[in-house]
């Protein structure tokens, strides 16, 4: 295949217009999305999270201040502030006299506007320096509250951090974004070329059967997903068709075959008449009488093979319903009985109550009507003929004409049901030879087969007689 | 009997035409689907004979158009399909019978004179008679000339069909289809048994033989 082996380019566009690939890049943008709104959600919840715990620190700050001032007023409180701003804390601190002026700390003012004397949360900047002497303002929460002396307490803490932590959280979910992304499309690639690989195979054996290849088979790779079963059901498709259409050469050179001696017979009886008929010489009504004899032999032929051949192409029962086969089997039992009577024959009968078989009823009677005319063909005078219908151990179903004719020896059983075969010994009987590939075209069509067999044995200088049975599948 | 033929093989029709003639019957041809239509519903034909391939209309179309239209005139398809189900759509589209080509004439003949017979008799009967011979259908009973005669169920339907088509030619096929209710060619003479049984108990005895057999044709019941 030419486009299986070009350049690598247009290899990898294909691969990026396969279907599986497309599907990836959908669930890939679906995915971002959702990861999108999952880091929105991580954003807030983490924001939120870093507050409270700020908050909470500077409460407890400010309630150690508030024990201090309770156990020893402001003149012990003054000198921790002093000493806590020293140390190495993220905190800032303001004391306010009652009268609102500065006692200490580390805010030249507090931050929080029109206080009423309610303990009051406030937002505001910290402005400072960073290492390299720039100008730095970062954002700040603080709490204030009055003191039961009267002064006013401020500590507030920079959230800096806390914003440091929640950019980490989200740079950090932001790689694993970008790394399932690119996982994700490495993934979408590989399985993508797996499964364009095994739609090629299936595309190059459709491309294959169009152009009358259909020898090519897909490849089956044993995962047993959706791909395989396309491709066992595009094999059993190409199997039946090929069948079909070797079935359809088959007739189409048995029919050329087959017709071409009986017309040329019937070519010469008619030339044979006219010349007769010319020539003044001969009964020319006997000619003609014999001429459509034959006429009627080769379009029973004709219609016995085109019946065979439209079964075997079918490979199925046409209008198949589910019926009770005694009724058939009774019937031809009873349209046979009286010519059976008239050659001096027995017939006897077995039949089984409440079989039920899936068929076609007419195809089913036709056979059995075939092997029991071919039975009252070959069985002397003197003989018996016996219909049975049973089940058998398996579920199948059995319909078996047995007969005390000659029989058909061993090795000539599988030839007897090809297409056009007669023994010898038959040569002077009436029939085209058709009888039993009808048979077994009508037992394969519906699933079942043509066994042939010895019928009771040899007595008498008779038999050992033939039983012929036509097998059909239990209904699963 | 007026007969309406629709074919388009024209060599076909006209050997049809002839044959039908020779037997009495008054035959016109229409050559495809349309004309055969128009000339089927000026009416005045006893049965129609129809092709079921055609060009224009095809056999199908034309008989379900004259059912439509509530033209009840018993209609025989012809056609080279044989299998079953082409069968069952030509008779479920509404033809009364269905002969396939090739057939033999005698074939034809019977099943058209079968199928003129059919719309004389649309009333229900509970007794059929043919000359001497009587069939009550109620007792299942068969008497000639005031004597019993006993039939095998088969046997009382074979004359039953018989009767019904008293004077007219009836075949093998037309018996294994109607009687026995099976569509196949029987490739031995089962049908010829029977009926020599039948003959065996109604003729047998009496001076007058009714079951005749026609040479190439079938059998008939005469009075």
């Amino acid at each position: 295949m030419p486009d299986e082996r070009d350049a690598p380019a247009a290899g990898l566009l294909r691969l990026f217009r396969a279907a599986p690939f497309r599907l990836t890049l959908l669930s890939l943008a679906l995915f971002a999305f959702a990861g999108s709104a999952f880091m929105a959600y991580v954003y807030i919840a983490a924001t939120g999270e870093a507050h409270r715990r700020t908050d909470a620190e500077i409460r407890r700050e400010a309630e150690s201040l508030v024990e201090v001032y309770n156990r020893a007023g402001v003149a012990a409180l003054n000198p921790v502030l002093v000493s806590r701003m020293a140390g190495e804390r993220r905190f800032v601190y303001l004391l306010l006299d009652r009268d609102g002026r500065k006692v200490s700390g580390s805010l030249a003012e507090s931050p929080a506007e029109g206080f009423t004397g309610a303990p009051t949360w406030v937002r505001f900047f910290l402005s400072g320096q960073d290492p390299q002497g720039r100008p730095l303002s970062t954002p700040a929460r603080g709490f204030q509250q009055r003191l039961s002396g009267g002064e006013i307490l401020f500590v507030g803490a920079d959230t800096g951090d806390d914003r440091d932590f929640v950019v980490t959280i989200v740079r950090g979910l932001w790689g694993a974004g970008a790394l399932v992304v690119v996982l994700g499309i490495t993934a979408g690639l590989l399985v993508s070329r797996n499964f364009t690989r095994a739609m090629t195979g299936l595309t190059n054996v459709v491309a294959a059967a169009r152009n009358g290849d259909l020898t090519a088979r897909a490849a089956v790779r044993g995962a047993g997903d959706e791909l395989d079963r396309l491709a066992e059901g595009l094999n059993d498709m190409l199997d039946r068709l090929d069948r079909s259409m070797s079935a359809h050469r088959h007739a189409g050179d048995a029919i050329a075959h087959d017709l071409r001696s009986p017309l040329t017979r019937l070519k010469a009886r008619l030339e044979t008449a006219l010349l007769d008929i010319e020539a003044g010489r001969g009964d020319a009504r006997q000619a003609l009488r014999q001429a459509l004899e034959d006429t009627d032999g080769v379009l029973r032929t004709f219609s016995a093979v085109l019946a065979i051949s439209r079964l075997q192409a079918a490979g199925e029962a046409p209008n198949a319903v589910v019926f009770d086969p005694a009724g058939v089997v009774g019937d031809m039992t009873e349209l046979y009985g009286p010519l059976c009577e008239d050659k001096g024959l027995e017939i006897g009968s077995d039949i089984a109550a409440g079989l039920t078989v899936r068929g076609n009823p007419a195809f089913v009677a036709q056979a059995l009507a075939n092997l029991v005319d071919n039975a009252v063909k070959y069985t002397p005078q003197g003989g018996a003929v016996m219909v049975r219908l049973r089940r058998r151990a398996c579920g199948d179903t059995e319909i078996s004409v047995t007969d005390t004719g000659p029989g058909v020896p061993h090795h000539d059983r599988d030839r007897v049901v090809g297409r056009f075969v007669r023994l010898e010994n038959s040569r002077n009987l009436p029939g085209a030879g058709l009888g039993l590939s009808l048979v077994a075209a009508v037992a394969q069509a519906h699933g079942g087969r043509l066994e042939l067999g010895e019928g009771p044995g040899v007595y008498d200088g008779s038999g050992p007689g033939l039983r012929a049975a036509l097998i059909l599948p239990a209904i699963s | 009997m007026r007969i309406l033929i629709v074919e388009d093989d024209v060599s076909g029709a006209e050997v049809m035409t002839r044959g039908l003639s020779d037997a009495g019957h008054a035959c016109r041809v229409c050559h495809d689907g349309a004309a055969g239509l128009e000339a089927a519903r000026a009416g005045g034909f006893d049965v129609l004979i129809v092709d079921r391939m055609m060009p224009c209309l095809d056999g199908v179309g034309l008989v379900e158009a004259l059912r439509r239209d509530g033209d009840e005139t018993p209609i025989l398809f012809l056609s080279a399909l044989g299998e079953i189900e082409d069968r069952v759509t030509g008779l479920r589209a509404g033809a009364d019978d269905y002969l396939v080509k090739p057939y033999a004439f005698a074939e034809l003949i019977a099943r058209v004179e079968a199928l003129s017979r059919r719309r004389e008799t649309g009333s229900v009967l509970t007794q059929l008679r043919v000359g001497d011979l009587e069939m009550d259908l109620i007792a299942r009973r068969v008497f000639r000339a005031g004597r019993e005669i006993d039939l095998q169920p088969r046997e009382f339907q074979l004359l039953e069909f018989l009767m019904r088509h008293a004077g007219q030619a009836v075949t093998r096929t037309m018996l294994l289809e109607k009687v026995w209710e099976y569509h196949f060619d029987p490739q031995t003479n089962v049908i010829d048994v029977h009926i020599s049984r039948l003959r065996s108990k109604i003729d047998k005895g009496f001076e007058h033989p009714m079951l005749e057999t026609i040479r190439g044709a079938g059998y008939r019941l005469d009075a």
